[in-house]
């Protein structure tokens, strides 16, 4: 009997080389990440139960389910808005997985933690190579901490949102893109951010 | 070694003497200076002749100093990078630049075509309309390609452009489009009132007619409050100031276009730099503040090299500090082309006479004229004699009817200044006429846009700084900023009195659209013969329609139609204005969508496995998918596909089928909802049961197919084609959101959560219980034909699996989170290794399904229905469903309907091709007997012989009929049988084994 292994595999796993990209002897003004092996569980209330469901995710994960384009960070999950009356609930190890949220929240559940790959972005030029790939308004006022948006990039649907700054200050976007396309808006994303330098990694820990 | 430069003042100027650069122009080597232009520094170095005419082959220099310019087109740079037409009043100057005239042979100097302007009789508006009709069959074959070669401009590069571009997005409260007294100004109140600003400058320096004019602002000369103003700007954080980006386009939604010439004034961009990048810009309120253009009078000789611009023989002079003459006429009907004047005495010029077309000359010019020795003329230039090397004499009509000449080498003319009414009427606005300035200004613009200053037909320059700084602080309070924006900068106004004057009448050509060559007598004949709207007027003699968009040439045509026509300017009317303001190359609106990354693409999780086993891709779609796997020795495509086809009927394949849409449908009422969205029933499958299902459109037209599987009560999971997996999610949300709303049904998408294969073959099942734990029991009994469950694999994952066939073989799906599809392609070769597994593409699994007679892309085609493709038997008639009504429409059920059926052909050994048309056998081919046509065909490993489907009249009630296929795409005519669609185990043993 041969005996199997089962290796998870990201998406970028090819495509995403750990180490520098594009312009060199300067400090690099973006900071790619991807966030590898989490779990994300997409959330939609049954028709006319958005209330039930807002108590039982509120008894759940202490907080107020976002009922706006907004991402809220518990101790151990961050939940983001996706829709109306619904919403993901991206964590990791395995704390809200499929098994551990079905009984607990009445509402239809849809496993997406393969679905999707999480990349983050920061660095001083980071919202100048946003611009290239969003129509999104991502100035500080505009795009405060928290601040969430289903919107597209490179015609390639994504869901972004702002997480808390880094220890220096500068602000952190999220990108929770399709992870069939992943590799083609890598690349776009390497394209963009070229002229700035790329620091490229990637990690097992959510920010 | 490059010449000197025997036209460059000694000192003024925005020019930096110390950073010297060399450049070419047509193979000879000059040099300019740091903050040149490619003009200036033509001008630098004495060169007046620069480019020959469009249809006359006229000899032309250059005219303005901005991106107006109609004459001085070249191609810049060599090989890959040569751009044609690039303006060279706007091009920087920039060491080892290499421009080229255009549409000239062999010589700039000697051009053959120049013998054109011999027969400029015949040449006249609507010559190529008029001569060129007859024979019809000469036109693509002679005339056309001989008309290309003599005319045109310059030429395209013809290789693919080395260098990148891209897109951004901005956002801001003011959007400010200039940066002259207004724009600065407006900037500054935005700025100052807390607002987000945006100011795009098309020129690389900032300061507008400010560089070039001067003048006291605030007390102190111009160039000092600019760079005040600039120091408080970049002070703000929220104001940026673009240079190099020109504002082209107003579009919906307060959505703006900008392009931005990030790396056009280097030999090529920085390594990791692009050349240009294309701007859409949000904003709330627009402030266009983009000044005003120099119009030229139209009088014979008044394209001749040496014939310049008023204000831009200033902006030479001035900002550039190059002399376009050492002997300079100025021919004016304002105030302000006295400013040229007062400039050259200023850099020690001579002034050989003013020719002023007004009836009035104020005292102070007078006075001018005598302290400087010149005389000023009442009356008009007539003629002007020269050639080549520019102007020499010029001929004035004076009032009253005397005649002079004046001797001088630069002829300054100004006919007054037309606001640059582009953008305020991209969307669709009609500028108005206003008579004391004679010219048209906005009337109205497009939402929350306003025009200031000179673009707004106020031209003094404490009108620029009052009406920019209030319309900044009004578009700041208006986008939300209340900040005090304190007082606006303070200047005199300058006197601008004009006498109209558009055309004098005199021998030889008069020019009105320079870059086209329309002449004065064009439009005149255009008016003769009927073409007096003004947008017929445009057609038929290309009046603005040449790159430059008329900027310099619109108005004086309309005045000269107004004049012949008998109306009034404002009567006659202007033509539509479209964007974009300046030519904006492709690449930019491209960006990087180009070569491999044309568009996005989708990748499959077994990808990169495929890669390594060397297999073929096809793209459907967005998706890469591996159509075939090649081996050593196999010689073609067909080798490759035979074997994978037989490797599956006589023991087992598999093939990554995650391109298929997949959808969580959940909710209470997920069966109901799945009734009306499908022809059959959902309600009533099983839990742990897969059903095949197929939908309508509204029309009863059939829409796509697919299994759907009963996960739970509550939990159907449904799969779409890869094609239409887009579109159902579409359909089915707007099924729920908007036809019922009053079922409680949940959507989403999953289709990249699950990678899913195919696993087929006699020995699929052999290969699964290696793969399951042991305790799955897959046997017919445990796990029958259309069963779907979820399992555990050795090692303890769980996945998804589905007892279905496309292949006519026992089949399975298995699905895996997608992450571990790669490993689950390794494992099943793994896994199947004993059992002689083979990976097969998107080939076999299309040659197997025309085997089985299984429909798909081609034969759902959008015009077959439900009986059309065989499946009438499945539109339940105890249910409503999407479609059902329309479906029963006469002609959706008429006997006679094109229906699948199969093709064999009658020589066995002859290929067959989709398209062909079926037609009856021993009748002539016809559209009147055309019977259907020929939609899927494959080479058949298993009957050894091509076989096919077609879309055929009756075909069904024909089985046994040999009928006649038509194809005169390919020249081919042969036989075929039609026959029953299913060629192999038509009983569906294999399947259900």
């Amino acid at each position: 009997m041969v005996e199997f292994s089962w290796v998870s595999r990201s998406p970028l796993e090819h495509a995403l080389v750990t180490g520098t990209d594009g312009a060199r002897g300067i400090e690099a003004g973006i900071s790619l990440t991807e966030i590898r092996n989490f779990d994300l569980i997409q959330v939609m209330a049954r028709r006319g139960q958005a209330a039930e469901l807002g108590q039982a995710a509120k008894a759940r994960f202490g907080v107020a389910v976002p009922d706006a384009p907004k991402a809220v960070r518990t101790s151990d999950a961050t939940l983001i808005w996706s829709g109306p009356d619904q919403f993901f609930v991206l964590s990791k190890g395995g704390k809200h997985t499929m098994q551990t949220l079905e009984p607990a929240l009445s509402g239809s559940l849809s496993d997406q933690s393969h679905a999707r790959v999480l990349v983050s972005i920061s660095g001083a030029k980071a919202r100048t190579m946003l611009a290239k790939l969003s129509s999104i308004d991502l100035h500080p006022d505009a795009f405060p901490v928290g601040a969430a948006a289903a919107t597209s990039m490179d015609h390639t649907s994504v869901t972004l949102w702002r997480g808390g700054d880094r220890t220096d200050g500068q602000a952190v976007f999220n990108v929770l893109m399709f992870a069939t396309f992943a590799e083609s808006l890598w690349h776009t994303m390497l394209d963009s951010g070229a002229e700035y330098g790329v620091d490229i990694n990637h990690t097992e820990r959510l920010a | 070694m490059a010449g000197a430069q025997t036209h460059r003042l000694g000192n003024g100027g925005l020019v930096d003497r110390s950073a010297p650069l060399n450049f070419r122009f047509d193979g000879k080597a000059f040099s300019g200076f740091q903050g040149d232009t490619l003009a200036s520094a033509l001008i630098a170095n004495g060169v007046k002749l620069v480019g020959r005419s469009f249809k006359y082959h006229r000899p032309r220099g250059i005219l303005t100093a901005g991106s107006e310019e109609p004459n001085a087109l070249v191609e810049l740079r060599t090989g890959a990078r040569r751009e044609p037409n690039t303006k060279a009043t706007t091009a920087e100057l920039y060491d080892g630049l290499e421009a080229a005239s255009q549409n000239r042979w062999p010589s700039l100097r000697h051009d053959v075509m120049s013998v054109n302007q011999l027969f400029a009789p015949i040449f006249v508006a609507g010559f190529y309309y008029k001569t060129f009709m007859w024979p019809a069959k000469f036109w693509e074959a002679i005339y056309e390609p001989a008309i290309r070669r003599a005319a045109g401009l310059g030429r395209a590069a013809g290789i693919a452009d080395p260098d990148h571009y891209d897109k951004a997005w901005a956002h801001c409260d003011v959007l400010i489009a200039g940066s002259g007294p207004a724009g600065l100004a407006a900037a500054l109140a935005a700025g100052r009132a807390g607002a987000r600003v945006i100011l795009c400058e098309e020129d690389f320096v900032l300061g507008g007619r400010l560089l070039s004019d001067g003048g006291m602002i605030d007390g102190e000369p111009a160039a000092e409050w600019i760079s005040r103003t600039l120091a408080e700007l970049a002070g703000m954080p929220d104001v940026r100031v673009m240079t190099r980006t020109t504002l082209f386009g107003v579009y919906d939604g307060g959505t703006y276009g900008a392009i931005e010439r990030v790396n056009d004034h280097l030999p090529s961009p920085p390594e990791h730099q692009v050349r240009q990048r294309l701007w859409r810009i949000v904003a709330k309120r627009c402030v266009v503040a983009a000044g005003a253009i120099e119009r030229p009078i139209v009088f014979a000789g008044n394209d001749t090299p040496g014939v310049m611009m008023a204000s831009a023989m200033r902006t030479y002079v001035a900002r550039y500090a190059a002399t376009p003459a050492k002997r300079i006429a100025l021919f004016t009907n304002n105030e302000d082309g006295w400013r040229t004047v007062e400039t050259a005495l200023g850099a020690g010029l001579q002034i050989a006479a003013v020719i002023d077309a007004r009836p009035e000359i104020s005292p102070a010019h007078r006075s001018l004229a005598s302290k400087g020795g010149f005389p000023v003329l009442h009356g008009s230039v007539s003629g002007v004699d020269g050639g080549k090397d520019g102007v020499r004499k010029i001929a004035v009509s004076l009032t009253g009817g005397a005649r002079a000449e004046v001797e001088a080498d630069g002829l300054a003319v100004s006919g007054g200044w037309n606001p640059a009414v582009g953008l305020t009427s991209y969307h669709r606005g009609r500028p108005k006429w206003r008579s004391d300035i004679s010219a048209f200004v906005p009337d109205g613009a497009p939402p929350g846009m306003v025009a200031a200053g000179a673009a707004n037909g106020d031209f003094g320059l404490g009108a620029c700084l009052s009406q920019g700084f209030a319309a900044g602080a009004a578009a700041a309070h208006d986008a939300g900023r209340t900040g005090n924006a304190g007082s606006a900068p303070v200047a005199d106004d300058e006197v601008f009195s004009l006498t109209p004057l558009w055309h004098v009448a005199g021998k030889g050509k008069a020019f009105v659209d320079y870059q086209h060559d329309v002449t004065a007598s064009d439009i005149e004949l255009a008016q003769r013969e009927g073409f007096e709207s003004v947008e017929h007027l445009k057609r038929y003699t290309t009046l603005g329609m040449a790159t430059d968009q008329g900027k310099t040439s619109n108005v004086a045509g309309l005045a000269i139609m107004a004049a012949v026509s008998g109306r009034s300017i404002p009567e006659t009317g202007t033509t539509i204005y479209r964007p974009p303001y300046v030519p904006v190359a492709i690449g930019a609106f491209a960006g990087h969508h180009r070569d491999g990354t044309f568009h996005a693409t989708r990748l499959t999780p077994s990808h990169h496995w495929a890669v390594e086993q060397g297999a073929v891709f096809v793209d459907t779609g967005l998706w890469k998918r591996a159509q075939w796997y090649p081996r050593a020795g196999e010689k073609d495509w067909l080798e490759s596909v035979t074997r994978e086809v037989k490797a599956v009927r006589s023991g087992v394949g598999f093939c990554d089928v995650s391109t298929l849409g997949k959808i969580d449908v959940h909710g209470p009422d997920a069966g109901a909802f799945l009734d009306r969205v499908y022809i059959n029933t959902f309600s009533n499958l099983a839990v742990g049961k897969a059903r095949y299902g197929l939908m309508l459109r509204e029309d009863g037209i059939v829409y796509d197919d697919g299994t759907t599987s009963r996960l739970a009560e509550d939990h159907y999971f449904l799969t779409t084609t890869t094609a239409k997996a887009g579109l159902v999610m579409q359909h089915l949300e707007f099924c729920r959101q908007v036809l019922f709303p009053e079922l409680d049904v949940q959507l989403t998408s999953v289709s990249d959560q699950w990678a899913q294969f195919s696993i087929a073959g006699p020995s699929a099942r052999e290969l699964l219980k290696q793969i399951v734990d042991e305790s799955e029991d897959l046997s017919n009994e445990g796990f029958p034909f259309m069963g779907a469950r979820e399992v555990t694999l050795r090692g303890g994952l769980k996945a998804r699996l589905f007892r279905i066939s496309f292949s006519g073989e026992m089949a399975f799906e298995i699905s895996v989170p997608a992450r571990f599809g790669d490993a689950m392609a390794r494992n099943l070769m793994l896994a199947g290794a004993p059992f002689g597994v083979t990976p097969y593409g998107t080939e076999a699994l299309g040659v197997m399904r025309v085997e089985k007679g299984h429909i798909a892309g081609p034969e759902l085609s959008g015009t077959t229905t439900a009986a059309d493709l065989g499946l009438g038997k499945m539109m339940s008639t105890k249910k409503d469903y999407i479609g059902r009504v329309m479906a029963g429409r006469e002609a959706l059920v008429a006997p006679d309907r094109q229906v699948v059926v199969g093709i064999k052909p009658t020589d066995e050994t002859r290929r067959l091709r989709s398209g062909a048309h079926i037609i009856p056998k021993g009748q002539t081919p016809g559209p009147g007997n055309d019977q259907g046509y020929v939609t899927s065909v494959c080479f058949s490993p298993t009957l050894n012989q091509w076989i096919g489907l077609a879309l055929v009249e009756r075909g069904r009630e024909r089985i046994g009929e040999i009928v006649h296929a038509h194809d005169p795409l390919r020249g081919e005519d042969y036989d075929v049988e039609l026959c029953n669609p299913v060629f192999y185990d038509p009983d569906g043993g294999r399947q259900r084994g």
